[in-house]
């Protein structure tokens, strides 16, 4: 199929009125977006199999959702090739499940420098190039509290090691990594396995950032060099409020996600490859599957109902875009058919072929 | 060194212990020395499955202990001198294991055998991280059901995060007839969203529980039986050889074919 993505000029004057697929009236908008992102709902039951974001997770279930229950999952979200149909939207309703008093910093904020801020008990370890350097960033010291809630250190390196399989071309062989680990304490053996996995990648641990005399003397220990100040880094200034963190550069991963793999990321996250059922992706920016999407997304995850969701093939368990749900199609197609998830003017998440779709229609 | 090969699954009951006890056996028919160490500790069934449970005297945990030769723990099968079985402790925990002794376990009997498999327990606990640290490649079971295939998924994920690439994918307790009226997921369906190599595809079959029960894996039936000739058929895939595969997909396909054709001598 040759899916002629109009240019976006070409359209510009359609409005979300006008009829660019039959489907606006799709999926589950709830009338007024939560404002206050900071508390997490659990996953709800109803979606049990299909959709329960991680599986065998001792993480909250649905760490990034915001104040969504279950009544705020609507219908199934038509395809853009189907004919409209009258499917019934529903607010967010109080929630007054036992989990919801979980708290939680906005979905997206992986770092905070703050050690007094809440952390995300989500956040996962990161690579990231800047100031021309390799950093990985560890989460910070969790507090007794969320050590139960985050991931464990088991965890944490095997979604690293997933990562570098799937990030392989964005460095060169045998760069070196500084390690920022600021207040987080790491023993020998926990940089050792750090070590390992990076060298699996083809890096190499250079330097460690902490703050802490322990951490410190086991990196010098293990032979690496230590810095016990810690420069500034654009990712772990805190997040204040809406739109204030620009978001990081795109995340581009050459990989399929199976179940249990979750990435999160504060800018756009592309894929050349499949989201398998189980799977997540949280990402600040907007998703793009060169694949198949089976598994859970968010896009726009710190608020920005603009992101937008693209795939090849589109059967998402679930979609979320900022802080719009919406169930994944009953009825996927059957071939590639590349679609396009967005939140319509009347605040619904809609789904467009690719053909179809151009941005300007949100304007 | 001998090829280590955990077999695992994510999900319970799918086929794990069964697929190790047979195709260590195939294996051992075909003439290699083979080790079958059962890595669940705590619900060991593979001797059962062997038929060797009134043999077992040590199991791993009194090797690592010191309580005994690693020689000394290594049931001999009574059929076929050159399987052993190292079975795990009953009444310790997956907990009384780590990874680091796992793997020098394992590579004390690598160093003798051709093939060592492992049965590794349901989950994704330590348990299972103990059965993998050890090994180079994978078998994954799953049955054609969507809870199996989704940790099947899973334990495919973590393998990769822990750099076993070589796996390889069993479809366990396929019903054909099911499949054709579209009741089951398809070999096809799974394949789709696991992609990883096919190895092979295992019928459900009454005999598979019989033979369960009598401690004897069916490929050491005199009598050809469609589960286990799978089972044959994988050994001999392991070991490199070019063997077709049952077709389940097309009606009167092979797979029909194979089946009068076991059936018919029987009666
Ligand atoms: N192809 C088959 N046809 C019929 N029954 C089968 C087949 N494969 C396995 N079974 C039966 O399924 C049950 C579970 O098998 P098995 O013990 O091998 O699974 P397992 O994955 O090792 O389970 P666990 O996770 O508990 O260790 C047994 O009763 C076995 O006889
Ligand atoms: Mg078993």
């Amino acid at each position: 199929m040759t899916a002629d993505l109009p240019h976006p000029d070409a359209n510009a004057e359609r409005t979300a009125s006008t009829p660019v697929s039959p489907s606006e009236t799709a999926s589950s908008a709830p009338e007024d977006p939560v404002d206050d992102p900071v508390s997490s709902a659990p996953a709800s039951p109803e979606l049990s199999s299909a959709s329960a974001p991680i599986p065998d997770s001792p993480t909250p279930p649905s760490p990034s959702s915001n104040n969504l229950s279950p009544d705020s999952v609507s219908s199934d979200l038509p395809h853009s090739d189907l004919p409209n149909s009258d499917l019934p939207n529903s607010g967010i309703p109080d929630t007054d499940d036992p989990q919801t008093d979980v708290t939680q910093v906005p979905a997206g904020v992986m770092v905070q420098s703050d050690p007094q801020a809440p952390i995300d008990p989500n956040a996962q370890i990161r690579i990231k190039t800047e100031q021309g350097k390799l950093w990985a960033i560890l989460p910070p010291e969790p507090t007794d509290k969320e050590k139960t809630l985050g991931y464990s250190w088991t965890e944490l390196i095997q979604q690293l090691q997933q990562r570098l399989n799937g990030d392989a071309r964005s460095w060169a062989p045998g760069s070196n990594v500084r390690v920022m680990a600021r207040d987080r304490l790491l023993n020998s053996t926990q940089l050792q396995e750090l070590a390992e996995v990076l060298t699996k990648a083809q890096l190499r641990l250079k330097r460690v950032y902490t703050t802490r005399r322990q951490t410190a003397v086991a990196a010098a220990t293990a032979g690496y060099s230590v810095e016990q100040t810690i420069p500034r880094l654009q990712m772990t200034k805190p997040a204040n409020g809406e739109n204030t963190s620009p978001l990081a550069e795109p995340l581009y991963l050459e990989m399929t996600l199976r179940s249990g793999a979750e990435i999160r990321h504060n800018g756009s996250v592309v894929v050349m490859g499949d989201l398998n059922p189980g799977s997540s992706i949280v990402a600040e920016g907007d998703i793009l599957i060169w694949g198949r999407l089976r598994g859970v997304v968010h896009a726009g995850s710190a608020g920005n109902a603009s992101a937008i969701v693209m795939a090849l093939k589109m059967e998402p368990a679930q979609i979320r875009i900022a802080d719009f749900v919406a169930r994944g199609p009953s009825n996927p197609p059957n071939q590639i058919f590349p679609e396009v998830a967005y939140v319509t003017a009347q605040g619904k998440i809609s789904i467009a072929s690719a053909e179809d779709f151009s941005r300007p229609i949100l304007k | 060194m001998g090829r280590v090969i955990v077999v695992t699954s994510g999900k319970g009951g799918v086929g794990k212990t069964t697929t190790t006890a047979n195709l260590g056996m195939a294996l051992a028919q075909r003439n290699r020395k083979v080790a079958v160490i059962d890595a669940d500790f705590g619900l060991r069934n593979l001797d059962l499955l062997l038929g060797l449970e009134n043999r077992v005297v040590y199991t791993a945990v009194d090797v690592l202990a010191g309580q005994c030769r690693l020689e000394q723990a290594l049931v001999k099968d009574k059929r076929r001198a050159n399987l052993v079985l190292l079975p795990a402790a009953q009444n310790r925990t997956k907990d009384s294991v780590n990874p680091a002794q796992m793997r020098q376990l394992v590579a004390a009997i690598a160093k003798v055998y051709d093939f060592v498999l492992i049965d590794s327990p349901a989950g994704i606990e330590m348990g299972f991280q103990n059965a993998i640290s050890a090994a180079q490649e994978a078998l994954i079971v799953t049955t054609p059901e969507i809870a199996a295939v989704r940790d099947a998924d899973r334990v495919i994920g973590l393998l990769e995060a822990n750099n076993i690439k070589r796996t390889s994918l069993i479809i366990n307790r396929i019903r054909p007839k099911m499949v054709e009226v579209n009741d089951m997921m398809s070999v096809e369906d799974v394949r789709e969203i696991l992609a990883v190599p096919l190895i092979g595809v295992v019928p459900d079959d009454e005999k598979v529980i019989v033979s369960t029960n009598k401690g004897e894996p069916l490929v050491l039936s005199g009598n050809p039986t469609l589960a286990g000739t799978a089972f044959e058929n994988i050994a001999r895939r392991i070991e490199g050889e070019k063997v077709p595969f049952l077709d389940l997909n097309v009606k009167d396909g092979l797979f029909a074919k194979l089946k009068t054709f076991f059936t018919k001598p029987i009666g």
